[in-house]
């Protein structure tokens, strides 16, 4: 029975990380060979689980119960291996891997010291994300959400000695915390309703939510209906989705993550940190079904956030500043889908999302290496000659991300947009402003993934460095092909459309196995519990996909043209300018950046002066005035001890004397 | 038969006498023979309740006091030797030094 040893896919990874920090300098590599090994073997188990579950159906297991309440709650670590974990494990185990094998080209050959910090680091992000990814109930998740949360930080600050990357990560840090207490109260409220945090079995919490919801089981809701309970505890754990997954308004972390190495980027663009807070939605998407507020919610956030952060994409000069924003847009999708009651649509651009983001900034990676380090893409062009398989591969990658037919982002990104369409049709109006900032986001994306494309590699070279590039090595560009064929190729696994067009059945490989494993997480049941109805254009499924999908491509073509014509020649002029105002609102991110500076040193900081100084003086000047008058009222006091025995003899006599004569008087025996 | 009351009379005539000594004396074995004066001030109530009840207790228990009366002379005086011996003298006023 391979489920048994499901803790292994989180020990391998863990034990890696172990192994790096105790003895790192003696490593063959540094820590490399061990990383990529535990990674493998992490990936090795996690094809192995997926195929027990497609045999056995889920499995789920206690491993660690450390604390157990009297009435009934219990805090425990466990397993659970349902289709949707499968999947996201060999997402995060194949994308670890093959950032450890890049690394060696990266890190490795460059030089860069303290490697084993930077493989420890590696091992245990891994290892947290994959406990995350297999955890069985709520609080458990939570420990590991805010583990990756802590390696991210360790990984974007890498070279510490610089004046940038510290600051980038205790950025993203502190803007995830921020989204994370939210999250953790959301946990106490769970326990505090239900008892309970547990994802699967008869009383998990999303299964007494939807029972609560239906009066069939009471619970705690302090004064709410369930309904609005409900909702607002999913409200409180979205707060820890909207950090983790940079969303708006907690996305300003992750443009500044860039400054950690690229490698740490691709993974935690494609499959750790960032995928965290859409995987958790995913995890518990049942909870979020029943409440149609907080799907809109989501949908709307989602929606804004995708075409928000595509419109700063569009202008930015860095490499990898455009694919931090692409990454912050494309979550946008991913949560506009589960908003939009897209559960698979939404988890299959998650996957499809992993695979080309990662082949980007890997290939980033390989242009930066090539490029001595310039991230400038005006200081690049020219490239495609001197680096054909980074080019081909990076090209697949931008036209997946850009949603070109048949690569893979476009089958995942136009079944979302066509569950919001389909939704939206059905009545929702919320969807139907999503929906339009979905497809409006579409063009940007084309654009500036274009533009990228455009400038980086072709024209001429516009510095010496692009001019004579440092060939990159075997081991960048191995993942960069292994990547390159799946970007080109996953999005096969759900080719929807086409089965809706050709009338193909049982090519939607991923909806059938979404729908395996427990009856109470599988799409089937979701899709039950979504208060949206569908409604179709031009009467049926198929010519709604046509349309659909026919608009989104054309939007994605035009923007993607758009670029291409402006930015191609060997010299291409910036015109960025001609934007105006506009260019520079978002070349400055909506000066969202100072604005939270501002939050915090125009408001949070004076306010918490205030506090500390009624704090200092308020309370504690209330302690110390009580124990200053102790000790005052004890130096008079003490003046009684005199020491001489005849004064005592005398206040027991005049003591005595005296109550006797009260006792006397009171009990009337004068 | 003499009544209670007068022996309670003498009693506490007794008492204030051994209460005035220790209120006004500084010598610490005047000190000592006040109080001797006190404990058998309690000794006659003991005795002549007894007697007056017909109760043999306040008797025994008046053996008791004389006996704690004698441990607490043979004590006193060794704390009085002790005091001479470190303030040269017996006056009670002059162990003061355990104070503030």
């Amino acid at each position: 029975m391979v489920a048994a040893y499901s803790p292994l896919v989180v020990a391998l990874p863990f034990a890696a990380f172990v192994i790096a920090v105790a003895m790192g300098d003696r490593l063959p590599r540094k820590g490399a060979v061990v990383g990529s090994l535990a990674a493998a073997g992490a990936l090795v188990l996690s094809v192995l689980l997926a195929v027990t579950v497609a045999a056995s159906g889920t499995y789920t297991a206690t491993v660690w119960r450390w604390a157990a309440g009297a009435d009934g709650i219990t805090l425990s670590f466990g397993v659970l291996v349902d289709p949707l974990s499968t999947m996201m494990l060999i997402i995060v185990s194949l994308i670890a891997l093959l950032v450890h094998v890049f690394s060696l080209g990266y890190m490795n050959d460059e030089g860069e010291r303290d490697l084993p910090r930077y493989y420890a680091g590696l091992g245990l992000f891994t290892a947290s994300m994959l406990g995350f990814v297999i955890a069985d109930n709520l609080l458990m998740a939570f420990i590991f959400f805010e583990l990756v949360g802590l390696c991210s930080y360790l990984l974007i600050g890498f070279w510490y000695r610089e004046e940038a990357p510290p600051s980038a990560a205790k950025k993203a840090f502190l803007v995830t915390r921020f989204g994370d207490y939210f999250f953790l109260i959301g946990v106490v409220a769970v326990f505090a309703t239900f008892g309970t945090a547990r994802f699967v079995g008869p009383m998990a919490f999303p299964t007494l939510a939807e029972a609560a919801i239906a009066g069939e089981v009471t619970v705690r809701t302090f004064g709410l209906s369930p309904q609005t309970w409900i909702t607002v505890v999913g409200l409180l754990i979205l707060g820890g989705v909207l950090g983790k997954s940079a969303q708006f308004p907690l996305h300003t972390w992750l443009p500044d993550a860039m400054e950690g190495p690229t490698p740490v980027s691709a993974l935690i663009h494609a499959a750790t940190m960032v995928a965290a807070g859409v995987y958790l939605v995913a995890r518990i998407y049942g909870f979020y079904a029943v409440s149609p507020d907080a799907l809109a919610i989501i949908a709307l956030v989602g929606g804004f956030t995708a075409l928000f952060a595509a419109t700063m994409g569009v202008v930015k000069r860095e490499i990898k500043q455009v694919l931090a924003y692409s990454t912050i847009s494309q979550y946008g999708y991913m949560l506009l889908g589960l908003g939009a009651g897209g559960y698979v649509a939404a988890t299959f651009h998650l996957l499809t999302h992993a695979f080309f983001k990662a082949l980007l900034f890997l290939g980033a990676g390989a242009v930066i290496i090539a490029m001595h380090h310039h991230e400038d893409m005006w200081e690049m062009g020219g490239l495609r000659r001197r680096m054909p398989v980074t080019y081909v591969t990076f090209l697949a990658g931008s036209l997946a991300l850009a949603g070109i037919v048949p690569f893979a982002g476009f089958w995942s990104k136009d079944e979302i947009l066509y569950e919001t369409l389909i939704h939206a049709l059905g009545g929702s109006s919320v969807l139907v402003v999503a929906f339009a900032m979905g497809l409006l986001a579409v063009v940007f994306t084309g654009f500036y993934t274009f533009r990228m494309v455009m400038l980086t590699f072709h024209g001429s070279p516009r510095s010496t460095h692009a001019a004579e590039p440092q060939p990159v090595g075997m081991s960048m560009r191995v993942p960069l092909v292994v990547l390159g064929l799946l970007a080109v190729t996953a999005g096969a696994v759900n080719a929807v459309p086409l089965q809706k067009l050709t009338g193909l059945t049982e090519i939607d490989f991923l909806h059938q196995w979404l729908d395996g494993g427990t009856a109470t997480l599988t799409a089937h049941h979701y899709a039950e519990l979504l208060p949206y109805t569908s409604a179709y254009l031009g009467g049926g499924p198929a010519t709604t996909v046509l349309i659909g999908a026919g608009a989104s491509l054309a939007l994605a073509g035009g923007g993607a043209l758009a670029a291409v014509l402006l930015y191609r020649g060997p010299e291409p002029t910036a015109h960025t300018d001609r934007l105006g105002a506009v260019g520079r609102l978002w070349y400055n991110n909506y000066h969202l950046d100072e604005f939270q500076v501002y939050l915090a040193r125009g408001v949070t900081a004076p306010l918490a002066g205030r506090l500390n100084g009624f704090d200092q003086r308020g309370i504690d000047g209330v302690v110390n005035g009580v124990a200053r008058v102790a000790i005052a009222a004890g130096e008079r006091i003490r003046r009684l001890q005199t020491g001489v025995v005849g004064s005592y003899a005398r206040v027991i006599t005049i003591g005595v004397t005296t109550l006797l004569v009260v006792i006397a008087v009171i009990g009337g025996w004068v | 038969m003499v009544p209670v009351s007068w022996y309670l009379a003498v009693a506490a005539a007794v008492f204030a006498i051994g209460l005035f000594g220790i209120l006004t004396r500084r010598n610490a074995l005047l000190f000592l023979m006040a109080v001797e004066l006190m404990l058998n001030a309690a000794n006659i109530n003991l005795v002549a309740f007894s007697v007056y009840w017909g109760n043999l207790t306040g008797q025994t228990f008046a053996l008791f006091v004389l006996a704690l009366a004698a441990a607490e002379v043979a004590i006193g005086i060794g704390i009085i030797l002790v005091m001479y011996r470190n303030f040269d003298t017996t006056d009670v006023s002059a162990a003061a030094e355990m104070r503030w």
